[in-house]
């Protein structure tokens, strides 16, 4: 089935079931002082909920999400049969603009491509432009998920690389963060060359270096007082901020019945790491609740895209690079000062063949939505005319 | 001065209408996820299984039906002081034995777990055979769980529940008494036995132990006996259960030890998001034990009834590990009253058997073929026999207890 467009409908029904759960809401205690020590504070989510309830206009905002060009496409995985996959496709004016697959992570959503879309496509001589194109990943927002196991780095990556041939860019860069960089990885190693050009991560991050194969690397925190300050900004997202991902990576069924039944409970899980992941990023309780909307509204549920996090590690057994090893196609990377992960930068050259490298000081890990200029800003410094990864998609440098 | 017993009040259970009225309204609105196809246990609770139980619950589950048969037991609540917390009203069975000497035990449950845990093992304590030592039974509910108030602020740690504990049985008249635990009642035992040991609690018992690894400065023998471990088939057995928790069943744990508040707000708003979140441990941690539906729903309403909330209960993973800084044993020391173990073959964190060494000093140790994580409840039998040996006539650590040594 080819390109359908895409208008978001959210049935009244489900708006009224809804409204009928957030009447009947059960709020915990909480302790004298709790902060954020213990997780997302109770005045922040009774407020949430309340303007949730009273507030929020989800009419509106799906109004305006529908003024962005989106579809809907059929698209074959080996052994997947079809998934319908909902994507952004924001061309720019600029008849040879750079094809260019924005790939969000979890908790995101292709939303986040947003406030990018008009700085990307811009038409100018002084920047390249990019065709945008956006992808709900698969169990994501209004993409259809897959319905059984083994849909892993590969597969994604396939669902990707379709997206993109059929909307007729053969070649074509990608960027992404989150879940968004570590399936680059998968998709540069697949694709890279061929379909893949240049691919950019605004969460740069990878296996440690071992000592037999990198000597230097490894022992760099050793006599490196910045990598060692890196590596312990990894530290606290380690001890005290990975209690999600390592139950989605082993029981993404069991949270799952909390986040597809509780409102408040998806909207906790999620906000959580939408204020501790960012860099003091002033949400508004509206840009708040429709991020939640698009999880609690998604065609799969919100228990669907938790999954991810199972099937590219095989349940906890290795990490999420299995199976994709270093592309040489280039590779740039922006370092935002509040990212959950960081490690020396000089290990980001395990990751891939980097020819960009920039540093911010703000940021943090939803970076598209909270330095959307300076992520931008990087495109436009890698692709761009004098930069090292100009040209790479032959035809479409950018510049007409 | 510990409180004394007039100020104990008998507890009767009667949950409000209006809570009852609350869960049906959620009941009746249950959102499911979808699941992938043949993912039977491979991602967590199954979906057959948990909309089999959502049903019961709706339709056929009679909440006061299981009161009232709670309510059969003898029940009592008790404002405790603790240092720094003021003072927590915590409730509790008191099961005296009919023998006046009975050794007065106090039973300590876990998480998952609860109070409850006790009620097959009471009739085999406190009137078992003759030729048996019999017990008075004390099993609370911990601060935060069933119906025990929970700490308002940061900072409960191991010698506070120690505290609770000790302050509980003192109450009760009981100056001198044994402890038995599993999962939290275990590791509890450990801080309990740190401050008490000797003074009050004069032996205890696990049957769930486990504990750390040996450090070669510390434990030389035990740590050279690691190096041994690849010859020692029944240990690797263990160790392999052990890791395969380690590495597919942790989940829970670092949520909770870590954003408990953030799990809390879905175990407090939704029954099948607490209901899968429970289940899932009832199941893997148990010995194929044949739960039925309307235990497995008691067990998941004493939770969701729970006087401080489902929340609450997760917040003994944060406080007793410092935000997940330190393990469950930070703070204890090994103490050298009688310390007995229970092995079970369905245990899920099964460390060797000569680690226990290093949690107390073992004069009791016992190996059955069946049971898991639930002991008390799955083998009830089987535990009550472990403390009938350890403590009567004849056992290692009968008599502890000076002028209660369990018969008249």
């Amino acid at each position: 089935m080819s390109e359908q467009p895409f208008t978001l409908a959210i049935p009244d029904a489900d708006l009224e079931y809804l409204r009928k759960k957030l009447d009947v809401v059960r709020l915990p205690d909480e302790l004298d002082g709790a902060g954020w020590q213990y997780g997302a504070p109770l005045a922040h989510i009774q407020r949430l909920l309340a303007h949730w309830k009273d507030g929020f206009d989800w009419r509106k905002a799906e109004a305006e999400i529908n003024k962005l060009a989106m579809f809907t496409r059929d698209v074959d995985v080996e052994g997947f049969g079809t998934l319908n996959i909902h994507y952004l496709h924001q061309k720019s004016e600029v008849k040879n603009a750079i094809p260019l697959l924005f790939v969000h992570g979890w908790p995101g959503h292709f939303l986040e491509v947003r406030k990018l879309l008009p700085i990307l496509t811009a038409k100018s001589p002084d920047h390249p432009s990019f065709h945008v194109v956006a992808v709900s990943l698969p169990g994501f927002a209004f993409s259809e998920g897959p319905k059984k196991p083994g849909f892993e780095g590969r597969q994604y990556a396939e669902v990707l690389n379709k997206v993109m041939l059929a909307l007729g860019y053969n070649e074509y860069v990608y960027q992404g963060g989150d879940w968004g960089h570590l399936l680059g990885a998968h998709v540069a190693h697949q694709y890279g060359h061929k379909h893949v050009k240049a691919w950019h991560s605004n969460m740069p991050c990878y296996r440690a270096p071992k000592l037999l194969s990198n000597p230097f690397l490894t022992l760099e925190p050793y006599y490196s007082a910045a990598a060692r300050q890196r590596i312990s900004k990894s530290a606290k997202y380690r001890v005290t901020g990975s209690g999600y991902f390592l139950e989605q990576a082993t029981k993404p069924q069991t949270i799952g019945y909390s986040l597809a039944d509780s409102p408040v409970g998806l909207l906790a899980w999620i906000y959580e790491k939408l204020v501790a992941w960012t860099d003091e990023y002033p949400w508004t309780d509206d840009e708040v609740l429709e991020w939640i909307s698009v999880y609690w509204f998604s065609r799969d549920g919100p228990a669907a895209s938790v999954r991810i996090y199972h099937a590219l590690t095989g349940g906890s057994t290795h990490d999420s690079f299995a199976g994709a090893a270093r592309s040489t196609i280039p590779l740039g990377v922006s370092y935002f000062p509040k990212e959950i992960i960081q490690l020396p930068k000089s290990w980001t050259q395990l990751l891939g063949n980097v020819v960009f490298e920039s540093e911010h000081d703000k940021g943090g890990h939803f970076a598209a939505t909270e330095q959307p200029e300076a992520l931008a800003g990087d495109l436009r410094k890698m692709y761009g005319k004098g930069g090292p990864a100009h040209g790479v998609v032959p035809g479409r440098n950018g510049y007409d | 001065m510990a409180s004394t017993t007039a100020e104990e009040q008998p507890f009767t259970l009667a949950v409000p209408d209006a809570d009852l009225e609350l869960l049906r309204t959620k009941l009746a609105s249950v959102r499911f996820p979808d699941e992938l196809e043949g993912a039977a246990w491979d991602y967590g609770a199954p979906l057959a299984d948990i909309q089999r139980l959502v049903t019961h619950w709706k339709n056929s589950f009679d909440w006061r039906k299981a009161e009232a048969a709670i309510n059969t037991l003898p029940m009592f609540t008790h404002d405790i002081e603790v240092d720094g917390f003021g003072t927590l009203n915590i409730h509790y069975v008191h099961q005296k034995s009919a023998v006046k000497n009975a050794v007065p035990l106090l039973f300590v449950h876990g998480w998952p777990g609860h109070f409850l845990e006790v009620r097959k093992l009471l009739p085999l304590l406190t009137a078992g055979p003759a030729d048996q030592p019999s017990f008075h039974v004390v099993a609370l509910s911990l601060p935060g769980f069933g119906f025990s108030e929970a700490p308002k602020k940061p900072g409960f740690k191991g010698r506070h529940y120690a505290e609770v504990f000790n302050k509980l049985m003192l109450s009760l008249g009981y100056e001198e008494y044994v402890y038995q635990g599993g999962d939290w009642g275990c590791a509890l035992g450990a801080h309990a036995v740190t401050h008490y040991a000797h003074t009050h609690i004069k032996a205890w018992h696990t049957n769930t132990p486990f504990y750390r690894r040996p450090k070669f400065l510390s434990n030389p023998l035990l740590f050279l006996g690691l190096l041994t471990l690849p010859f020692n088939e029944p240990a690797l057995a263990g160790l392999q259960r052990s890791q395969e928790f380690m590495k597919k069943g942790m989940g829970y744990y670092m949520e909770q030890a870590t954003q408990p508040q953030t799990l809390g707000y879905s175990l407090a708003d939704s029954p099948v998001g607490l209901l899968a979140w429970i289940y899932e441990k009832l199941v893997s941690w148990s010995d194929d034990y044949p739960w039925t539906d309307d235990e497995v729903i008691e067990w998941i309403s004493i939770y969701w009834f729970s006087r401080a909330g489902p929340a609450a209960a997760g917040r003994i993973y944060y406080e007793i590990t410092n935000r997940n800084t330190n393990d469950l044993f930070e703070g204890t020391k090994r103490t050298t009253v009688p310390f007995g173990v229970a092995y079970f073959p369905g245990e899920i964190a099964q460390t060797p058997k000569s680690w226990s060494k290093m949690l107390g000093k073992v004069v009791f140790e016992s190996t059955h073929d069946k049971g898991g994580h639930f002991s008390a409840f799955e083998q009830p039998e089987k535990l009550a026999s472990d403390l009938h040996k350890m403590f009567g006539k004849g056992g290692p650590a009968h008599g502890v207890v000076p002028g209660r040594n369990g018969y008249d």
